[in-house]
């Protein structure tokens, strides 16, 4: 607990400092939502324009979070700072956590802005749901950010490191993001609260069970992250 | 010349490592290193660039895992009873392990935070002292110069007084003056019970820090004795080929 | 003794596939592509499970032939991904015409081809001491495996565009699917134990010079 503290804190005054992260994420966030509502005109009067409005969301937070868990062990890389970690009487889940929590704080962060710009230029309207909309951003968000967190440490010493770390992220992350676009296609009214049949979401069938599964994703991932971490640094 | 290894009884060792053996893929670095250092000891460690100095050190804190052997601190083994071990443990590497966007302050507040500690700011405020920054203590460490990088690491690593302190070249960077200091630093560590792992080139400083050396040649230790059974000039002159002939 | 399991497993699934039934409402090539399409999927799952397996014993042991088994796993399984995604596209498009729609099953079939994918990625890409790669690949492994059974779980239990047409109603038909999950089940254990084999060989010789021929990144 007392590392993990320590990290926490000491990553925030790291990136109040350094202001690296965030701002880029911002516009890089804008950026997709500008490009996708540039795509979207030809149905800007009607109901599928809010369809598009869910995919610039997901779209935005998992590139977003990616630059943000790619910079988490990059600010360790500079004057061997990972070793400091390591030689701290910590446990090395501890490490991992800290790092998540840094992580879904940023991304919680981005989400509080981009969100307000989705959900006007998509028309995008939850008819006052905004709790149930907190909730599944917050699950989408630590799932997002735990898998980033895992491997981001992983691909630091590769030449490729960010686009590795993106297609490692993106394929484990694949199944969540059908409860994940579910959950938010029925929010905004695209789809009806319960869906039957042959369909990709009768896979995840009532919002409820979408909760479920996005909440299964996130104890699966952070568990096995918690576990696992101490191995993807080890030398 | 191994006698040392055997001396004293095992509890008494603040420091052991037993028949270490690494190879990075096929090729050996390390081959059965057995290297024991008793409370209030400090050993100088020889070796040619490649000799397997700093992977030796960095399996002695933890930092990397040995193919074979164990690394006990005070009875506590750095795998199995890592918490306990490393909280015995401070280490001066290549890296100053400053983060360049904090202060000098702020990097020795975060360490401290990470050991926990007690009477944090009393304790920062002396090793600023000890180490002559600060002056410099609202300063980021991005714009210190390799000297005082070099001083800042030393303060990080002594900040929860560890029994046992490993330094990799500490002297690099360091002009004659702040080298001059840091060996005094090392003498007051070692005279208060610590023990000092140390390696260097520079036979002339690493004698004058330790009271005993030892030299890794081939991934084997080919020398480890006390400073006075050796003849001191000659091993300054060229340790590699002393240790070689001393066989 | 392997090559001559290996060309039983060719026989036995072209047989298959050429001899199944050609009654019912399905358009007579592609449901004769069922046979090789089912068992190859079959057989993608089971490379998967091979994965899981070897990446676990490798974080438990520590023996290279671990890894070097679950590389073998993922290579063999990439190739009966791509297979299985192939014939499947192909007969959605005789039989539904479309190429492709994300029905559960098919969306878990796209997703085992990448992981295999970015699993043997990976495998490349991390430079430094094998045995940190080894374990970082392992790890993924792991972690990859954990999406599948959520998918692939649900997926068996829920409708989907997989309507049961494909019913086995003759005795002859049965044995023929049989016959051919037998022959691609053989085909992806002998491939699998073929290369590692090789790979174990390789890594003794200390030749491996990763997946595309490159060597070794210096760390």
């Amino acid at each position: 607990m007392r590392g993990l503290w320590a990290i926490l804190v000491k990553d925030m005054a790291v990136e109040l400092r350094a202001r690296q992260v965030l701002p880029t994420m911002v516009v890089l966030g804008m950026l997709i939502v500008f490009i996708l509502r540039l795509a979207a005109e030809p149905i800007a009067t009607g109901a599928g324009l809010r369809v598009f409005g869910v995919a610039a969301l997901w779209i935005a937070f998992l590139f977003s979070g990616l630059l943000a868990q790619e910079r988490s062990f990059a600010v360790e890389q500079q004057n061997g700072c990972m070793d400091g970690l390591l030689l701290a009487p910590l446990d090395r889940g501890t490490i991992y956590l800290a790092k998540l929590l840094g992580n879904v704080i940023v991304l919680t962060i981005f989400e509080a802005v981009v969100v307000p710009i989705v959900s006007v230029s998509f028309h995008l309207e939850v008819a006052g749901r905004w709790p149930a909309l907190a909730l599944v951003l917050l699950l989408g968000n630590a799932a997002i950010s735990s898998v980033g967190t895992l491997f981001s440490a992983a691909v630091q010493l590769t030449r490729t490191r960010g686009s590795l770390l993106s297609i490692v992220v993106l394929a484990i992350l694949m199944p969540m993001m059908i409860p994940a676009c579910f959950a938010l296609l029925v929010l905004c009214g695209a789809l009806p609260e319960e869906v039957v049949g042959a369909s990709t979401f009768a896979f995840v069938g009532s919002f409820r069970t979408a909760v479920g599964y996005l909440l299964a994703f996130d104890a699966v991932f952070v568990v096995a992250g918690w576990l696992l971490f101490g191995l993807i640094i080890d030398d | 010349m191994r006698e040392i290894a055997t001396q004293g009884d095992e509890s008494s060792m603040a420091l052991s490592l037993r028949s270490i053996g690494k190879a990075f893929g096929t090729k050996p670095v390390l081959k059965n290193i057995d290297l024991v250092l008793p409370r209030g000891q400090a050993v100088c460690l020889f070796g040619i660039n490649g000799a397997g100095k700093s992977t030796l050190l960095r399996i002695a804190a933890g930092l990397l895992r040995p193919d074979t052997g164990a690394v006990t601190l005070d009875k506590y083994d750095i795998r199995v009873h890592a918490e306990a071990a490393k909280r015995r443990l401070g280490m001066i590497s290549h890296a100053s392990m400053a983060y360049p966007e904090l202060t000098v302050h702020e990097n020795l507040t975060f360490a401290a935070r990470l050991y926990g500690v007690p009477d944090r700011a009393g304790r920062i405020e002396e090793l600023l002292a000890d180490t002559e920054l600060a002056s410099f203590r609202h300063e980021r460490a991005a714009i210190l110069s390799r000297g005082l990088l070099q001083r800042l690491a030393i303060a990080r690593a002594l900040l929860h007084r560890p029994a046992v302190l490993l330094a990799d070249e500490p002297f690099t960077g360091l002009d004659a003056g702040a080298s001059e200091r840091l060996a005094a630093v090392f003498d007051r560590f070692v005279r208060e019970g610590g023990t000092l792992l140390m390696t260097t080139h520079d036979a002339r400083m690493g004698l004058r820090c330790c009271q005993r050396v030892a030299v890794l040649d081939g991934g084997m230790l080919r020398l480890d004795a006390t400073k006075t059974r050796i003849d001191t000039d000659l091993f300054v002159g060229d340790y590699l080929s002393y240790a070689r002939s001393s066989r | 003794m392997r090559r001559l399991l290996f060309v039983l497993g060719c026989v036995l699934v072209l047989a298959s596939a050429g001899i199944g039934g050609t009654e019912g409402q399905i358009v007579p090539v592609a449901r004769n592509l069922l046979y090789v399409h089912v068992p190859t999927a079959i057989s993608a799952l089971l490379c998967f499970i091979v994965l899981l397996m070897a990446s676990i014993g490798y974080l438990a042991t520590g023996r290279p032939a671990w890894d070097q088994t679950a590389r073998a796993a993922a290579e063999v399984g990439f190739v009966f991904a791509i297979l299985l995604n192939a014939t499947g596209m192909l007969f959605a498009r005789a039989e539904w015409n479309v190429w492709w729609t994300p029905s559960p099953r098919l969306v878990t079939s796209a997703l085992l081809w990448f992981l295999y994918a970015v699993y043997l990625i990976l495998r490349v890409s991390l430079p430094g001491v094998p045995h940190r790669t080894a374990r970082i690949c392992a790890v993924f492994g792991i972690l990859a495996f954990l999406d599948v059974p959520l998918v692939f779980v649900s997926a068996r239990f829920l409708p989907d565009i997989h309507r049961p047409s494909f019913s086995l109603a003759s005795h002859w038909q049965t044995a023929t699917l049989l016959l051919a999950m037998l022959g691609t089940a053989l085909l992806a254990g002998v491939w699998m134990w073929w290369r590692t084999s090789l790979l174990c060989a390789r890594l003794a010789r200390g030749v491996d010079r990763g997946a595309l021929g490159v060597p070794p990144y210096e760390s």
